[in-house]
């Protein structure tokens, strides 16, 4: 048999229906799992759509060889009428994202391994743990507004790069201290107890066995959190400012950032219609670098699962 | 035997001993320490403050938004009336929030209407129909929506899924709306939760035992009962969480409902109808008005409004899986 005559085999409706003429309590069981089928195609469907139309129009944008397209997109600043690239966005992104990481992947890894491993369970380790759940369920827009309150108001640091990053780093320590711990907990105790038998002090157990063991779960959980962030625009619009050039300064109006998901927004929200091409493209940009980080986050979990399993 | 004599004296000066020589004793354990030790210690205290620091933040987070709103609470024109008071018009300093908690329940009632059941749906399918080979692929891409950023969802539902509602779906019940309505919100954020919901409710159906569904199978149920009947209701703790953490996404979206339900300031009466949603308000006007105390504390107290509600979803969420512990001793 060829592979095509299996493949239809396997497709081949008619056992199912010989099945589901046997009574009605059969033909329910049969429309209840096509019912079902359908549904999971309905909630797969937005993403293609999505997809689809983001790359359709943002295609050219990215990929094409005309003026402020392809490479130039990315390397050249917007210009008179926006016509230009989205250099700003696309540094303004990146420089935002590396401050947010240096800030809060440490404060959070270094957080969740004191919680997990020099803290008993009871009752403060689950407070502990709520808060970071808290936290993780606070609106991004809560978050624009606290750190408008106290990073741009109360502290005196201005709209800027600065202000922006730092609130990026208060969204990204929950997701990393959780899935740290979850790491930190996926450890086999018999790793600690071995190191601490061979007379290694607590703190180089926990940072050459403990920490080592856990790391590709660390990682995921890091990629996870800058994908996550990285789309945000809600609490850059009130921390961050908007600028067409890169930010020269470390505070007042010259550390003004743009950033990609912001810059997607005001091309929309902009009248002349070219600038919906613009939106697109950058769309597209922003989609597929965090996807990719997504996907990197998605292989490195699956190995480690693969391996521990 | 003078070993153990010293272990008990050590044991009974760290049990009785009071409050200054307990707090001496870290510095004389440093003092006494070899290098090692010595790092052993530091990197203790080098831990702890990291720790206690992403803890403080959430009381951070609760404190200046308490402090910022209490500008308005306290105020005679304002006081915590504002929750039920539907004008809003910062002109004449009047500031009723009803208008924009109607709004977002409306529209999150119409997301959770939408992805509730769908979500639920596809998470049976995904744990208990789905062939082998489909399903990581289905899993994937159902993680990557999760991933695309809500500024994407935006700009896509602000210019396909808005025409759609315009030209297409309110012709059809005799409206003549423009498109940016209650519905496209309500749409584009079922699609925006539909992964939280399958990806949870997929998680709580796995951990149901398979024992469990071949004793209802042996009994002579059908597959689609079985699922229904058995993993279902075994699964319900972990349902109901995914549900009440798709809730709290779906008040706190902000981006993509901004830019599609119309931002008016009216109770919608019809799905047609645009409406204005509390995460919107604070987007929109929070760059005009902070220099203002009243408007900006009346928009903190929207933010402050926003959280307890996420905190109490969470809350809400602690308790479903508790109870599925409780009853059920998996999840």
């Amino acid at each position: 048999m060829s592979t095509l005559e299996i493949l239809l085999q396997k497709i081949d409706p008619r056992p199912g229906f010989r099945e589901a003429r046997k009574s009605r309590r059969h033909f329910t069981d049969y429309v209840f799992k096509i019912l079902l089928g359908i549904v999971m195609v309905v909630i797969i469907s937005p993403f293609f759509l999505v997809l689809i139309e983001v790359a359709s129009a943002g295609f050219s944008q990215v990929f094409g060889f005309g003026q402020g397209q392809g490479i130039e997109f990315f390397t050249t600043f917007p210009g008179a009428g926006l016509l230009g690239g989205i250099r700003n966005a696309f540094v303004g992104t990146i420089e935002l994202i590396a401050i947010a990481s240096a800030v809060g992947i440490p404060l959070s890894v270094f957080g969740a391994v004191y919680i997990n491993e020099y803290t008993r369970p009871g009752i403060s380790r689950e407070v502990i743990e709520f808060t970071s759940d808290v936290l993780a369920g606070i609106p991004s827009i809560v978050f624009g507004a606290f750190g408008f309150a106290f990073l741009v108001d109360f502290l005196h640091l201005g709209m800027g790069l600065v202000s922006g990053s730092l609130t990026l780093a208060f969204m990204m320590i929950p997701t990393v201290l959780r899935t740290t711990q979850e790491a930190l907990r996926q450890v086999p105790m018999s790793l600690r107890e071995a190191s601490l038998a061979l007379g290694a002090t607590k703190w180089s157990t926990t940072w050459n066995v403990t920490l080592r063991a856990a790391f590709p779960g660390v990682i995921t959980g890091v990629l996870l959190a800058i994908g996550r962030v990285m789309g945000e625009t809600a609490p850059l619009i009130f921390t961050a400012g908007n600028s067409l050039s890169v930010p020269t300064e470390l505070t007042g109006p010259g550390s003004w950032v743009a950033s990609m998901p912001y810059t997607i927004w005001a091309y929309v929200s902009d009248p002349r219609a070219y600038l919906q091409d613009k939106a697109h493209g950058t769309a597209l940009a922003l989609m597929m670098m965090v996807l990719a980080i997504d996907l990197v986050a998605n292989l490195i979990s699956r190995k480690v699962t693969r391996r521990l399993v | 035997m003078s070993n153990k004599n010293e272990l008990i004296t050590a044991d009974d000066e760290t049990s009785d001993s009071d409050f200054i020589s307990r707090l001496k004793r870290p510095f004389i354990d440093f003092n006494n320490a070899d290098r090692s030790g010595r790092v052993d210690i530091l990197g203790r205290l080098g831990l702890f403050i990291p720790a206690v620091a992403s803890t403080l933040i959430i009381v951070l987070v609760l404190a200046f938004l308490w402090v910022e709103s209490a500008t308005i609470f306290g105020d005679p024109s304002g006081g915590i009336g504002i929750i039920i008071n539907p004008t809003w018009d910062p002109n004449r300093d009047m500031y009723g929030i009803a208008v924009f908690i109607v709004g977002s329940l409306m529209c999150t009632g119409l997301a959770i209407g939408i992805a509730v059941p769908l979500g639920i749906g596809g998470a049976i399918f995904l744990s208990e129909f789905c062939p082998m080979r489909l399903r990581q692929p289905i899993k994937m891409i159902v993680e990557m929506m999760a991933a695309i950023p809500s500024i994407v969802y935006g700009l896509w539902a602000f210019l396909v899924l808005v025409p759609v509602v315009k030209n297409n779906i309110a012709p059809i019940f005799g409206s003549d709306s423009n498109g940016l309505s209650l519905l496209a919100g309500g749409i584009i954020l079922a699609i925006m939760l539909l992964p939280t919901v399958v990806t949870i409710s997929n998680d709580a159906l796995q951990t149901v035992p398979r024992s469990l569904r071949e004793a209802s199978l042996a009994l002579g149920a059908t597959q689609s009962e079985t699922s229904r009947k058995i993993v279902l209701s075994a699964a319900l703790p972990g349902v109901g969480a995914a549900v009440v953490l798709s809730l709290g996404r779906a008040v706190g979206e902000t981006m993509a409902v901004l830019m599609v339900t119309g931002n008016s300031l009216q109770i919608p009466y019809s799905l047609f109808d645009p409406t204005y949603v509390m995460t919107s308000i604070i987007t929109n006007q929070l760059g005009y008005a902070f220099v203002f105390p009243l408007w900006r504390s009346a928009l903190f107290a929207v933010g402050l409004i926003l959280l307890i509600m996420s905190i109490c979803f969470t809350l809400t969420a602690k308790l479903f899986i508790k109870w599925g512990m409780k009853t059920r001793g998996y999840i």
